[in-house]
């Protein structure tokens, strides 16, 4: 008979999430006594630092945020204030906007495949390791997230924290050739990523059946990411205003970081969330793919979504050398924007799933007040819920080191932006 | 493509500009001006270090670092100076000895690759690089010089 043991986990500094966050689990005879994802980041006060600043600043000042996804952030911020202002954007501009997106999903997407993720499967520490064991796909997954970098810096000026997007449109447009040497890049890239999205699907994961709301922007012809409505899986379908009257953020004592709710319950965001909702508008060739390998949608797995990053991978870069093709130059990147006095609001997709921004303004086009709610945070409920359905699924009388790393493949499923270190949990346990 | 590859790292801040200005030397100096010899300035490139790694057969990496030794201090590090990494990887601080293992593991380094660093003093934010470093970056880039042959004019 098996002994039903007590076990306390206290993992004090989480790495390989951007911030400092730690996870204690307490199991007492037999049963999970205690699970907290704690944030203790201090806060960064990026929303304090907004206030004053004229609207012009705004792109710019967002994609400080965060070093792997700025674009997501000048994005949402620029779609806020556009539609404020009343400014519309040229189809030049528009289009431009969805792929200087895409190349962000496929570096962010591609890193966490290869650099952060995909080593706990094969059984390795670091993809050092993974890359001793598979270094063509490794390799593979570093050139994929190079063309990323590439496609932002094409309307960013530069990958990391890009400076292109103005209100209104860019600042600048690529010139042709630079176009066409990327599409020549990109049409490389699809057959990589294809390979990629079977490796991904032939990795062994865990069975783990879990039932969850999952929440996403939704267009009625694309598949979101730069512009949608917000829907969940219930069947919800509203506009990015209405944010509040469904979704609640509040403090935990326990996080630095907000907790979010939908509808007093947790809920998923990001892209196995995306695929859940919008799977059906995936290109033809992609969901071929997808029948072949098996991979079935909407999934309840969240151990599909190293899944779901590959074959976001591949939308993006099919997306991208789609709304490339016949470019020209504009005669104007961008169109003039006239400010006004009052609430913008904006949403778009994230790597990491839904991102948020609310600004009010004054009549002389600075910020009153701004919020912003990221992906992360309002993952972080879901997290824990899932922490807790998940080992107990997977099983509590496994050795610690078994539990532990159950733990960390389970909170590397969401990328959370806490990160600093492939195996973050240090571990201290007291029986 | 070009087999050699002159790679300057850094930031603004202070003298983690060691790694650029040595380039900014080579590059005011004329050393651009050899086809097959491909020199850049690269600002904390993380994993995009790799590719740059590739395909050629000679790399000589200049970077900041930090010891206990005067600030100017030049030190070239053979591979089996390189500690071994068996930290964590992750998006953030993914610095340049990640980089070159995570290479060495794909066996993605050049035939020959050539590590500097130069001792850094102060890397506060916002601080211009002191005359030491300035001073190490341009003797540095006239020994790279002269071990590629190129006579540089000042």
């Amino acid at each position: 008979m098996t002994e039903r043991r007590s076990v306390a986990i206290h993992v004090p500094v989480l790495a390989r999430v951007e911030g400092e966050g730690a996870l204690d689990l307490r199991i007492e005879d037999g049963d999970i006594a205690e699970l907290r994802l704690r944030i203790f980041e201090p806060p960064r006060f990026f929303e304090k630092f907004l206030e004053g600043r004229h609207y012009t600043e705004i792109p710019d000042m967002v994609a400080r945020i965060c070093g792997i996804c700025p674009v997501a952030y000048q994005v949402t911020a620029a779609q806020a204030l556009e539609d404020l202002f009343g400014v519309e954007l040229d189809p030049w501009a528009r289009a431009m906007r969805r792929v200087f997106y895409c190349g962000e999903w496929i570096q962010s997407h591609s890193l966490h495949i290869h650099l952060l993720a995909a080593p706990d499967f094969f059984g390795c520490g670091n993809a050092i390791e993974l890359a001793r064991i598979a270094p063509d796909e490794v390799r593979r997954g570093l050139r994929i997230q190079g063309l990323g970098n590439e496609l932002m810096d094409l309307f960013g000026a530069r990958s990391v924290h890009p400076v292109g997007v103005r209100i209104g449109g860019f600042h600048g447009a690529p010139s042709l050739a630079r176009i066409r040497d990327m599409r020549d890049k990109l049409r490389a890239a699809l057959p990589e990523a294809e390979a990629l999205i079977r490796w991904a699907a032939a990795i062994p994961v865990p069975q783990d059946d879990q039932v969850f709301v999952s929440v996403a922007t939704r267009h009625p012809t694309d598949y979101a990411i730069e512009r949608g409505d917000i829907g969940a899986s219930d069947g919800l379908r509203i506009g990015a205003d209405a944010f509040d009257a469904h979704f609640i953020e509040r403090h935990e004592p326990h996080s630095t970081a907000l907790f979010s709710t939908y509808h007093q319950q947790p809920y998923l965001v990001g892209p196995l969330a995306r695929l859940n909702l919008n799977h059906e508008y995936l290109p033809g060739a992609i969901r071929a793919l997808l029948a072949d390998i098996g991979f079935v949608l909407p999934s309840r797995n969240l151990f599909h979504s190293l899944l779901a990053r590959a074959v976001e991978i591949w939308l993006a870069l099919y997306e991208a050398l789609r709304l490339l093709d016949g470019y020209r130059v504009p005669d104007s990147p961008w169109v003039p924007a006239t400010p006004r006095a009052g609430v913008a609001i904006g949403c778009t997709e994230a790597p990491r799933g839904l991102l948020w921004h609310r600004y009010e303004m004054d009549d002389a086009g600075c910020v009153v007040n701004a919020r912003i709610v990221p992906p992360t945070s309002q993952n972080q409920a879901r997290i824990e819920e899932d922490l807790r359905l998940s080992l107990l699924n997977f099983g509590l009388d496994h050795p610690d080191d078994a539990l532990r790393l159950h733990c960390e493949k389970v909170i590397r499923n969401y990328d959370p932006c806490i990160s600093c270190a492939t195996h973050f949990l240090r571990l201290n346990v007291e029986r | 493509m070009s087999r050699v590859r002159i790679l300057g790292i850094g930031s603004p801040s202070g003298d983690d500009q060691a790694g650029w200005l040595a380039v900014d030397t080579l590059l005011a100096c004329g050393m651009q001006a050899h086809r097959e010899i491909i020199v850049k300035k690269l600002d904390r490139p993380g994993a995009s270090l790799i590719p740059l790694l590739e395909n050629a057969s000679w790399v000589i990496l200049i970077d900041a670092m930090q010891s206990d030794g005067q600030a100017g201090r030049i030190q070239r590090f053979s591979q089996k100076d390189w500690p071994d990494y068996n930290q964590g990887l992750s998006s953030h601080g993914f610095g340049v000895l990640a980089a070159l293992s995570l290479a060495q593991a794909m066996a993605s380094l050049p035939a020959r690759l050539d590590l500097y660093g130069i001792e850094t003093g102060s890397t506060a934010h916002g601080d211009q690089p002191g005359i030491e470093v300035r001073s190490a970056a341009r003797r540095l880039a006239c020994a790279v010089a002269a071990e590629l042959n190129v006579s540089l004019s000042f």
